[in-house]
């Protein structure tokens, strides 16, 4: 039985936050500490011929200095997170003198400041013998890799195919054919990637913001050749991950290793220009999207293909069509994905990282279709809603996207909207255009343990694998569990983040909370049935801690385990193992994905033909909502993103000699106060049953989906341009065309 | 010196700092502290800088303790704030002046403590998100954060408070539009911004009562 809607509690550890005092990785500083920085290669792609630390030796308090002559015996290689292994790239730098990208480490500085260590590490000095490179999509010398046919694990990887896509799209009355494109963009939450290294007894201790600890923790193990049980990793609080810290950093056993080399505590702090090189970032990408209509306005074709940037030392697997395959009643689908190896670190996760793109072009194809057929752009959607998966033909868990469209146009007055482009003007000439589109994420499910102890002072903690990154799982946590024991939200504490407990498993993939919350529910159920057996005849109506205290224990512990359906047993194997365990959207028995209808309203101004966006509305199924209030939250943050990647994010790259150009946070523009206006949110708030008892889906993700294509497709409305690259920005605008 | 540290979270699972880690982070002491273990600090200063003579003294005010400060002249004031006297409700999250997360004020003016050097607080009093509300007590703007839910991760939430009450002190804050505009050199990637301006909204005319 799905439980009642959950109260609008506060954030459990907003009092902490607001007071400075949650603690992150970098805010730890252990007696003795000792402080460190990176050198880095400033070559695109080649090898070190000799090294020169002799200068950043002589700085007055520099302690050790690192290179890869040091570390070849010292650091083995982690894997990639995609090929069985812990690290966002199978290749670790520093322990051989080869160079595959721009701003690879090769030198580390331990010093007793962190002044002397950041002057010490800028008087490195490296020759080398440089090789060509080629680091963007189009340029000579990559090397294209089609999915279905590389060495990738199958079936995830194989093409998405159901009917006969190009024969369907060949006879559609009513066709559109479009190529979109992308770019590299990067996650950037504030929190630098950042570690505190620290040895105790042979342990290893890692203080470090982190939304996978198990493979931190496995990972170094793995490339310090010691047991796990020696490597703790603690990250309570991470500040702010969006795929950036899904995985073991290449610059973690640096610093693990420079702090056994002094016998001290270090600190590193890495620059955020160093991360924008050698942490993940989005691949750029391009595709081509067609869609075929028949004059009635039914969806009858659809053909995805793409092009998406991956690494040379590591393929960066994508799943753009798993998006567009399963979105609408399209009985004609194909999907082929292709990666194209470049000089870079390896791309990565960055929120929704494939959705959000493959939303940009396929909801940006359907609003065409809609001007083409002359049809309501929300009636069309409406009209071509799925009853059951598409390429599977298994029902859906739960999908009520037609209730998100038909609620959000009711809340954004989408019915006083006029179909032709240049409708609606401002007086002073301000072009006004309203625009709307629609995204799913998968709802996946990783295995977790969960262990609930309940004291007989009325606390209760909660132990299970998620990472708190701002989502806002601890209050989901609190409110959950207070509701099963009956006890004020408060009183409940997460114990999350920190390895030695229960598996702190990958939380991405917007599978944290259907993974824990679920798990910790279930925990509670144990907890009542203990309770219960504690034998006090009176047991009805009294508190939990009443309970224990009358049966004269301080405490009592269970723990329980938890898979998706369909997941072997030996899943928790894997999960010990600190390898991603999650499933989904495919379960046995149905197809679950959350589902968001986005409604913007662009503003053009005359004379600079800057784009504002000063109202959204956005609506989501995302099963019950467990933490309305940090919901909410996490609604508009994802709106926010979706305004970030249609109007500002590019990472701009240079072809000649390789890197990152704006790899600082005020020429990589985001998102300021002064672009976000009105962002009005509405939750369907039906449990989904059959996916797990508590009836969550996930909500981080899908709340950035289809944000882009509908501030494109407002653009147009106001406009009459289609805009099929992104970011669009004033220059793309500039043109006032026919209007 | 027990009184001028940010009292730990009290139960919050691995979020307090030990009391052996803020004595060993606290290069330097208040005066009142200064005496009996002036020997200790200065032994301890001289490991960390590594060249004692190229130290800096500053006498400054911090979060309303007057401080006798030895400084590397090369150190921000955001590194000293967190390295040496363990306040690290600053933040670092790009330093270079970009994302607003390491705002203090010094004298009542906001400024961002990464582009700041600490010898230039010299004669001046800084206020940090420690030092805004005496104990667990909260500042209006503090509970306006928690009550709109104006913040999401928590990284640059310091930093978004002590912008927001100087934006309300500089008179920045009557409008909405107002609010946003002053409040765009914080960062918040989260993206809580829609709660940060209901905040704002919310604190200014407690504190103009206050």
């Amino acid at each position: 039985m799905s439980a009642a809607p959950f109260p609008n509690t506060a954030r459990v550890d907003a009092f902490d936050k607001v007071r400075g005092a949650a603690r992150y990785g970098a805010d730890r500083s252990p007696p003795g500490m000792l402080h460190a920085a990176l050198a880095t290669a400033t070559i695109g792609k080649g090898r070190i011929e000799s090294i020169d630390t002799s200068a950043a030796r002589a700085v007055p308090g520099v302690r050790l200095v690192l290179t890869h002559e040091d570390l070849a015996s010292e650091i083995k290689p982690a894997g990639y997170l995609m090929a069985g292994g812990y690290a966002s790239n199978g290749l670790q730098p520093m322990i051989a003198p080869e160079i595959a990208w721009r701003g690879q480490p090769i030198a580390i500085v331990v010093a007793d400041t962190l002044p002397a260590a950041i002057e010490a590490a800028a008087l490195v000095r490296a020759s080398f013998a440089v090789e060509p490179i080629a680091v963007e999509l189009s340029a000579e010398g990559t090397q294209t890799v089609v999915q279905s046919e590389s060495q990738l694990p199958k079936p995830m990887y194989e093409d998405i195919v159901a009917g006969d896509a190009d024969k369907a799209f060949a006879e559609a009355a009513v066709q559109v054919d479009a190529v979109f494109t992308t770019p590299a963009q990067h996650q950037n939450p504030i929190e630098l990637v950042g570690t505190v290294a620290e040895w105790k007894d042979g342990t290893l201790i890692i203080h470090e913001g982190t939304q996978n600890a198990e493979a931190m923790r496995h990972g170094l193990a793995r490339q310090l050749g010691l047991t796990p049980e020696q490597v703790q990793i603690v990250s309570p609080y991470c500040g702010g991950g969006f795929g950036q810290k899904n995985s073991l950093q290449i610059y973690t056993p640096l610093a693990a290793v420079a702090a056994r080399r002094v016998d001290r505590p270090v600190k590193l702090v890495v620059p955020r220009a160093a991360v924008f090189h050698n942490s993940s970032f989005r691949p750029a990408s391009r595709h081509r999207f067609r869609l075929g209509a028949d004059k009635s306005g039914k969806l009858i074709a659809a053909i995805h293909e793409t092009d998406s940037q991956s690494s040379r030392h590591d393929l960066f697997p994508t799943l753009y069509a798993e998006t567009t395959g399963h979105m609408y009643a399209i009985d004609n689908f194909r999907g082929r994905e292709r990666l194209v190896r470049t000089d870079t670190q390896a791309p990565g996760y960055m929120r929704a990282p494939f959705e959000h793109v493959a939303a940009f072009t396929m909801e940006s194809c359907i609003d065409e279709m809609a001007y083409a057929l002359g049809k309501d752009p929300v009636a069309l959607r409406l009209a071509n809603d799925a009853y059951a998966d598409p390429i599977s033909k298994k029902p859906f868990s739960s999908r009520h996207l037609a209730e998100c469209l038909t609620r959000g146009a009711a809340m954004f007055g989408w019915d006083k909207r006029q179909m032709a482009p240049g409708s609606m003007r401002a007086p002073d000439g301000t072009q006004i255009g309203w625009g709307v589109a629609a995204g799913s994420y998968k709802a996946a499910t990783a295995p977790a343990i969960a262990r609930l102890t309940l004291t007989d002072q009325g606390r209760a903690i909660i132990n299970v694998g998620v990472h708190e990154m701002g989502q806002g799982i601890r209050t989901a946590l609190s409110n959950v569990v207070a509701a099963k024991l009956g006890i004020a939200p408060e009183l409940v504490e997460a114990e999350i983040g920190v390895t030695g407990a229960s598996p702190q498993h990958l939380t991405a993939g917007s599978w944290g909370t259907a993974t824990a919350v679920p798990a910790a529910s279930e925990a509670a159920d144990a907890m009542l049935k203990a309770l219960a057996e504690l034998g006090q005849s009176d047991a009805a109506g009294r508190k939990p801690a009443e309970l224990l205290k009358a049966a004269g224990r301080p405490s009592l512990s269970v723990e329980i385990r938890r898979k998706a359906p369909g997941h072997p047993d030996q899943i928790f194997g894997r999960l010990a193992s600190g390898l991603p365990s999650a499933m989904g959207p495919a379960y046995p028995e149905y197809v679950s994905f959350s589902y968001i209808a986005h409604f913007v309203e662009v503003r053009i101004e005359p004379g600079t033909r800057r784009i504002r966006v000063p109202r959204v509305v956005s609506v989501v199924d995302c099963g019950r909502v467990v933490s309305p209030r940090t919901a909410t939250s996490q609604v508009q943050g994802g709106v926010v993103w979706g305004i970030g990647a249609a109007l500002r994010e590019a990472s701009e790259v240079d072809p000649r000699f390789g890197g990152f150009l704006n790899a600082d946070i005020a020429e990589y523009v985001v998102p300021v106060n002064a672009d976000i206006g009105s962002i009005e949110v509405g939750f369907i708030d039906k449990p989904d049953p059959r996916l797990n008892e508590v009836g969550v889906k996930g909500l981080g993700e899908v709340v950035m989906v289809g944000v882009a294509p509908a501030i494109a497709n407002a653009i147009f409305h106001a406009t009459g341009k289609r805009l099929r690259d992104l970011p669009i920005r004033i220059e793309h605008v500039l043109d006032k065309g026919d209007l | 010196m027990e009184d001028q540290q940010p009292r730990p979270p009290a139960h919050r699972f691995g979020g307090e700092l030990t009391r052996r880690e803020v004595v060993a982070a606290a290069g330097a002491v208040p005066l009142a502290a200064m005496l009996p273990t002036a020997a200790a600090a200065q032994s301890h200063l001289a490991g960390r800088t590594g060249h004692n003579e190229a130290t800096v003294t500053v006498r400054t005010v911090i979060n309303g303790t007057p401080r006798h400060l030895e400084l590397d002249p090369r150190a921000s004031l955001l590194d000293v704030l967190r390295e040496q006297l363990a306040l690290t409700g600053a933040k670092k999250g790009c330093d270079h002046g970009q994302c607003g997360a390491c705002t203090v004020h010094i004298d009542g003016r906001r400024v961002v403590s990464c582009l700041t050097p600490a010898v230039q607080t010299d004669g001046a009093e800084v206020t940090t998100i420690e030092g805004i509300a005496p104990d667990d007590q909260l500042h209006p703007m503090q509970q306006a954060f928690i009550d709109h839910d104006a913040l999401q991760c928590g990284y640059c939430t310091p930093g978004q408070i002590m912008a927001a009450i100087a934006c309300v002190q500089e008179g920045h804050a009557t409008s909405r539009e107002q609010i946003r505009e002053y409040m765009s050199g914080n960062i918040c990637r989260c993206g809580a911004y829609v709660g940060i301006v209901a905040a704002i909204e919310d604190a200014a005319p407690k504190m103009r009562r206050a």
